[in-house]
């Protein structure tokens, strides 16, 4: 345990310091002598956004199941406690039982987004664990990372001691297990890492070595050991009832970004809009059912005390059966005045019943993304939403009482033109115009419309991870020809930095060597880059000169089809072909429906909508 | 019905601000199923109050909450709730109210217990002497900043009635510890912090500002003179 008088003095000078205590309602204290294997488990940022993230719950729960097995938590201390520990000398430690992290078998990241990888070299260098996995000893941690980021490992593979590919339900038992019999046995880290790279949807950086042509591009990887597999397939679950579901999740002391009960419904997403890496990793669909969820939110609102429960999946209103849900968990939960939220709804499928129902308990603000401004477009990325359906639901919320809507694009995509980003205004001005063009006497409240802009990041394992980015200079004059038209007080226009998402784009599709590049930021004083007080573009544009790197070639380049790129090696389950065939389609317009109607060949296995060819 | 409740606040929960402790406690009557009342209105919220609530990092033995509820029996309240509270934040008495008076305003004195470290070892005698002589001051001076806006203003005040006593409790080597009634609630409220603040730049006792621990043992009302415990 780390020195408590120091922790004490430390945290009578930070900024809210129940971030470091631990101690909540359902989160675990086991006795650390008993237990036989150690998982620290880490979201590599700071307390109040990690324990908003589900993927934590779950796993920490299904970890701490199992008696010989323990699993407690670690953030990324915010900067007033860093430097206060670093000024005590005081080592990272874990929120339950204060242990050192070091001292731990596992130090386990999960990759939610780029702009936190700093943050894991942080957290390795407070912890005492060396940086790089080629210098660490059987004295250190194995030092693993899963979540969707992970499906391009390569940036941060020198860092990484071995990855989880896919859903992590069964495979991090798995691991466990193996680490177990080890630990009793002869005990070896080059052994344990070579028996667990055979398991599915292990990935050992260190196995394999990367040969690249004089382009820069690579030309071939290699195998360096026998016995492990040359291509790493994606773990899934098959069926989501049957998968461990936690009955209880850990209720932080002060507020989070997401302070209620959260509930996956389903895992996957049938629409195939083309610039989504979760809509093509997460396939594919599989729902859980109405009972199962109905028992899982009863229990999770006894265990917490939670006032309101969030039904969670990538597009909420796909639930084939979601009315049925909705009114029973309405029923369920009106006396207690337990109040049901659905996040990630789509314009398409907004059923107005259901918003009918869970208006009966609190009225909040409305999200949409139609994502692109003009049809042309949504086209090109097949969003399968129309202008008409933005119209018939607002002109319905608007009847009803809501007057605060959000509207989300992105630009910089894939064909873009002028007339495309000057869509974005026209589409926000007539949601304005519908709300004036009620009589006065049904117009309610005050109408505020935001419409935000994220710059356009491609990612691996969608139809556009060939694409090059949008230049800088065309993020900003897009940006500034949309922020300059909006002459309206009703309107607001907000824009992400373009800065963050260049090199959010050169590591997103990085190689190997991007892990040299996020080492050198690091010591240069990169971390929080994804908070924009602490981004320090300049930093990361001198560190690239200083390595003679260039980001142009990661973020902006058009590859071809028949590149080799470096996330080919992993297996998400969707074809290759599959996201050329798409690739293809956007540029010729063309969409690609649901694939709930028809079966669109992505090649994933397992499927059951209907049609599936695969079943 | 109101119900006057006692807790304690202790060990790493005192880093848990009032807010905070607020929602816990939502939750906790929530999770223990107690049959709160709820303000009317558009956002009906339940009705209970804390009373002078402790600032972040200070321990206590003895806190008050004031809960409007329909009836249930106290030993089952309170075995109910212990049950989902944390451990170090428990329900140690609770009474059924006669007459409704409101916690916060009956509330006049804290008594605190205040650990530290001086930096030179001094006898017990010299301590006493030392805090004496400091009380005996016509005027104890401390500087207040009050925010106006985005302006900050400062402002002199003389804190020497919110000073009840301060009796030197325990002495080992460098290591001090003191009992202190001061004022708190709308009629005159200091804080322990400013009390410290103001004994270590008056006086020769060289305390180490970054070893105080505070810890509130109990809070008081007043009535003709009277010092009492509310419940």
């Amino acid at each position: 345990m780390i020195n408590q008088k120091k922790l004490d003095r430390v945290l009578k000078r930070v900024e809210r310091p129940a971030r470091y205590i631990g101690m909540e309602q359902n989160s675990v204290s086991k006795d650390l002598e008993k237990v036989k294997v150690k998982f620290a488990f880490s979201f590599p940022d700071i307390y109040d956004v990690g324990m908003s993230h589900l993927g934590l719950h779950i796993l920490y729960n299904l970890i701490n199941e199992e008696e010989d097995f323990l699993c407690e938590r670690v953030f990324a201390p915010w900067t007033d406690m860093e430097e206060e520990m670093r000024h005590e000398n005081l080592p990272l430690f874990t929120l339950e039982s204060k242990e050192e992290v070091r001292n731990f078998d596992f130090l386990g990241f999960t990759l939610q987004y780029e702009m936190s990888y700093t943050n894991i070299l942080n957290i390795l260098d407070l912890s005492k664990i060396p940086l790089l996995s080629k210098d660490r000893t059987d004295e250190d941690p194995f030092v693993l990372a899963g979540g969707p980021c992970a499906y391009n490992p390569e940036p941060i593979a020198d860092f990484i001691d071995f990855f989880i590919i896919g859903e992590g339900e069964e495979v991090t038992i798995e691991i466990l297990q193996v680490y177990k019999e080890h630990k009793e046995g002869n005990w070896n880290r080059e052994e344990f890492l070579k028996s667990i790279a055979k398991i599915q949807g292990v990935y050992v950086p260190k196995f394999y070595d990367i040969v690249y042509k004089e382009d820069g591009t690579i030309k071939e990887r290699i195998t360096l050991i026998e016995g492990v597999p040359s291509k790493i397939d994606k773990r899934m679950i098959k069926d989501l009832d049957s998968m461990f579901s936690p009955e209880k999740m850990i209720v932080p002391f002060i507020e989070t970004v997401h302070d209620r009960v959260s509930m996956e419904i389903f895992r996957g997403c049938t629409h195939g809009c083309r610039f989504c890496q979760a809509g093509m990793i997460y396939r594919p669909i599989r729902e859980k059912s109405v009972d199962k969820i109905v028992e899982l939110a009863d229990k999770l609102v006894e265990s917490t005390g939670y006032e309101n429960v969030s039904l969670s999946s990538l597009s909420s209103c796909d639930y084939s059966e979601l009315y049925l849900l909705i009114t029973k968990l309405m029923e369920k939960f009106e006396e207690k005045k337990v109040g049901v939220s659905l996040p990630s709804l789509r314009l398409d499928s907004f059923s107005i019943d259901i918003l009918k129902e869970i208006e009966k308990v609190r009225k909040s603000g409305l999200t949409f993304a139609p994502e692109a401004g003009s049809q042309r477009l949504r086209d090109v990325i097949n969003k399968g939403i129309t202008e008409e359906d933005l119209v018939n639901t607002v002109s319905y919320v608007f009847k009803e009482g809501w007057s605060t809507i959000k509207l989300y694009f992105m630009v910089g995509l894939p064909t873009e033109t002028d007339e495309d980003v000057m869509g974005i205004k026209d589409l926000a001005y007539k949601v304005k115009d519908m709300f004036f063009d009620l009589p006065k006497e049904e117009r309610k409240g005050n109408l505020k419309v935001t419409a935000s802009a994220s710059c356009f990041v491609p990612k691996p394992f969608t139809p556009f991870q060939w694409v090059g980015q949008e230049s800088m200079d065309e993020f900003y004059r897009k940006i500034y020809l949309v922020k300059n038209s909006i002459k309206d007080n009703k309107v607001t226009f907000n824009y992400h930095d373009p800065k963050l998402s260049y090199l959010e784009a050169i590591i997103a599709r990085g190689d190997r060597r991007i892990s040299k590049l996020i080492l050198r930021a690091w010591e240069k004083g990169c971390k929080f880059d994804g908070w924009s007080e602490h981004f320090k573009y300049d930093t990361w544009i001198e560190t690239l000169k200083e390595l003679d790197m260039d980001g142009d070639f990661y973020a902006l380049r058009n590859r071809s089809l028949e590149e080799n790129l470096p996330w080919d090696f992993i297996n998400p389950g969707v074809s290759k072909e599959y996201l050329i065939r798409e690739y293809k389609r956007s540029i010729e317009e063309q969409t690609t429906p649901d694939c709930r109607d028809k079966c669109r060949g992505c090649g994933i296995k397992g499927c059951t909508m209907i049609g599936g060819e695969n079943n | 019905m109101i119900l006057r409740v006692t807790f304690c606040k202790k060990n790493y929960l005192r880093y848990i601000g009032h807010l905070d402790l607020m929602r816990l406690f939502h939750r906790s009557f929530n999770r223990a199923k107690i049959p709160l009342k709820y303000s009317e209105g558009f956002n009906p919220h339940p009705k209970f109050s804390i009373a002078h609530p402790l600032s972040l990092g200070i321990e206590s033995e003895e806190e008050y909450m004031d809960i409007d509820l329909d009836y249930m029996a106290v030993d089952e309240f309170m075995e109910k709730m212990n049950e989902v509270l944390p451990d170090d934040i428990q329900i140690t008495k609770a009474i059924y109210l006669k007459k409704e008076e409101s916690i916060a305003s009956l509330i006049s004195w804290a008594f605190y217990e205040i650990n530290f470290d001086i930096i030179k070892d001094k006898s017990k005698e010299e301590i006493e002497d030392i805090i004496n002589t400091w009380l005996c001051k016509e005027e104890i001076m401390i500087t207040k900043l009050k925010k106006k806006g985005k302006k900050k203003i400062e402002r002199q005040e003389n804190i020497k009635n919110l000073i009840g006593n301060i009796v030197l409790k325990e002495i080992n080597h460098n290591n001090v510890i003191i009992d202190t009634l001061i004022k708190a609630g709308d009629n005159g409220n200091l804080k322990p912090t400013n009390l410290m603040e103001a004994l270590n730049r008056d006086t020769t006792l060289n305390i180490d500002m970054d070893s105080i621990t505070i810890k509130r043992l109990g809070l008081y009302a007043e009535k003709d003179k009277n010092i009492y415990k509310p419940l």
